[in-house]
């Protein structure tokens, strides 16, 4: 596995995957809210003009909207940015597809600091605490092009609502075509005996980054990429944390109530007293900028997360 | 009408523009679109309607602004610039690591009175702000805010519509660039949002309806709804999207696409051509 720079960005993928999907399974149907050139839902919509339902820049609506389609037992791919969609569709999403437990499958563009110049307002760095918290939710994270596609096919194939969070830029691809990956799942993309990283998205890149930079100093780090991020792999995360007495978590997202208070919250819950720590977004905004600039600022480095586990391993 | 006053509107707007392109172009990311077809409503609020003082952006008994479609910025960031909010400098940083020049608006920026960005909340905020001018039982400024039409599709606009209305917010000026295309697609197609002088009627407002490049119109019916007592007002300025280069009008590729170096300089010569 030597990652490559990525020709289109996951959330291009997952909708490629879409349409494809869209011939196999005929009663679904797409909802967009004036972000399908965008998105990519649009593709969708050019194969399925009859499946395809723009419902204008409405958020809250449309996953209101969405329910009541899915109510009757279809099931609806409903698509926006991730601020939109985790914020002001919240409580839609919570008490009217979430409670009733309705096949409604999010697609979530714009995650993290990937939506890097357009700024805070459209950088979704609180969306996996707030979809991770509510009941029946299941939350994925693709890394890359194979990841997300992989993600379209368990969002329609897992009973319920799934979110999938995608990335507004191509980044690097980091598995083979056709790689499997399924709910609950976790990938050790590297193997490793000095410390154990768990990190999804984006991040797994990073992590893959910081492992180089640790190998000239004799760290050897294990890398699980958690793309399942509920529910998740508490297996792979204890094993390996066991074996190799450390844990850091990267994400891409505010710290509070992201993967790594979870973790943290695994470890303890069975007293697995190990060096942790976690690295996010530290309490405070996104801003306009280049991507690695904003990596840096924010400590989400691959020079930030080597620092990490130097520090961790002292 | 004063001749002079409408020359110089025109003079303004063109020089927004062509700072809009050049900022787009330099960050290659942006909202041009949008930007054009509310050009000459910038420049006709900042250079005669809106009561400011650039030296002080916090001065209290300024009228203030939201730009409610806020991802149209560059025009207002342009404008701010050419005021002296900042130095025409800061222009070439726009959505850049560490720059003034948000991607879209937010409050710390010299001259912005509030963030925005997500559709329907500046909107909302505005009203906000009118109210809170009649909680001091103040009655020296005015609240002005520009929505897109397809802004109007968010139930929040509405919400916050029925607010104006309940609390007779006579100090504030929405105006809809009513450009017909959004980030979609037509209007039309992507949802209909017509009629919209009725629909604002029907929530209390009165309602203006003007050709949103014509300079002595927008100078009027903004005369015309600053000295409006009896209650809100909505203006709709029938717009054209990427209005000043001619292959980037009415077509919604514009919406958010940076030109490259064929288009920038084609676009730049029909600016400096003349066409306001
Ligand atoms: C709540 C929200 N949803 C979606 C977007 C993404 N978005 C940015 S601009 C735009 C289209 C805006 O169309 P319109 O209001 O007509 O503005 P204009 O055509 O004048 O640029 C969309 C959907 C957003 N900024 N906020």
């Amino acid at each position: 596995m030597k990652p490559i720079a990525a020709k289109i960005p996951t959330r291009r993928s997952f909708s490629d995957r879409l349409v494809e999907y869209g011939a196999q399974e005929k009663d679904f149907v797409v909802l967009e809210a004036d972000v399908g050139h965008s998105t990519y839902t649009y593709l969708f919509g050019e194969k399925y003009p009859d499946r395809y339902f723009n419902l204008g820049i409405a958020e809250m609506g449309m996953f209101s909207t969405a329910a009541g389609i899915a109510s009757g037992g279809r099931t609806v791919v409903a698509s926006s940015y991730g601020v939109f969609i985790t914020m002001r569709a919240l409580e839609a999403i919570r008490s009217f597809i979430c409670y009733p437990d309705l096949n409604v499958k999010i697609l979530s563009s714009h995650g993290g600091l990937t939506a890097a110049i357009d700024g805070a307002t459209h950088q979704a760095t609180e969306d996996i605490a707030n979809m991770s918290t509510l009941p029946n939710m299941k939350v994925l994270v693709p890394a890359d092009t194979a990841a997300a596609a992989a993600a379209l096919e368990i969002a329609m194939t897992t009973p319920g609502p799934v979110f999938t969070r995608l990335m507004r830029d191509p980044l690097f691809d980091i598995y083979d075509k056709g790689e499997k990956f399924v709910i609950g799942g976790s990938k050790t993309v590297r193997n490793g005996k000095d410390v154990t990283i768990a990190c999804y998205g984006d991040m797994v890149f990073q992590a893959l980054e910081a492992a180089e930079i640790l190998l000239q100093e004799g760290i050897d780090a294990e890398i699980i990429d958690m793309y399942s991020i509920k529910p998740y792999d508490q297996k792979a995360i204890l094993e390996s944390t066991v074996r190799t007495g450390a844990l850091v978590v990267v994400e891409n997202h505010q710290k509070k109530n992201g993967l790594g208070y979870e973790l943290a919250h695994l470890l303890l819950s069975n007293r697995k007293y190990v060096p942790f720590t976690s690295l996010g977004i530290a309490d405070s905004f996104g801003e306009s900028g280049d991507y690695y600039k904003l990596l840096n600022k924010f400590g989400l480095s691959s020079g930030h997360i080597a620092e990490a586990v130097r520090q961790l391993k002292v | 009408m004063d001749k002079d006053t409408i020359t110089l509107l025109q003079s303004k707007a063109r020089e927004i523009r062509s700072h809009v392109l050049k900022m787009v172009y330099k960050a290659q990311s942006g909202h041009i679109g949008g930007s054009f077809s509310e050009a000459d409503i910038i420049a006709t609020l900042y250079y005669h309607i809106l009561k400011l003082n650039p030296q002080k952006p916090k001065w209290d008994g300024r009228d203030r602004f939201v730009l409610s479609k806020g991802h149209a910025c560059p025009a207002l960031y342009a404008v701010l610039a050419m005021k002296g909010y900042y130095g025409l400098e800061e222009l070439d940083t726009l959505r850049q690591y560490g720059s003034l020049l948000q991607g879209h608006p937010v409050i710390k920026t010299p001259g912005i009175d509030m963030t925005s960005g997500s559709l329907g909340v500046g909107f909302a905020s505005a009203v906000g702000i009118a109210l809170d001018e009649k909680i001091a039982k103040r009655d020296d400024y005015q609240v002005y805010t520009i929505l897109g039409d397809g802004e109007l599709n968010e139930g929040i606009v509405w919400e916050a519509a029925q607010t104006a209305n309940k609390y007779r917010l006579n100090n504030l000026v929405a105006i809809v660039d009513r450009n017909k295309i959004q980030n979609d697609g037509r209007s039309d197609d992507i949802m209909p949002v017509e009629p919209i002088d009725k629909k604002f009627e029907a929530f209390g407002w009165k309602t203006l309806k003007i050709d949103g490049h014509n300079m002595e119109e927008i100078v009027s019916a903004l005369e015309t709804a600053r000295n409006y007592q009896e209650g809100p007002v909505c203006i709709i300025a029938y717009t054209i999207k990427g209005k000043g280069v001619s292959f980037m009008e009415d077509d919604y590729y514009w919406h958010g696409k940076a030109p490259n170096q064929e288009q920038f300089e084609q676009a730049m010569k029909e600016l400096q051509g003349g066409a306001a």
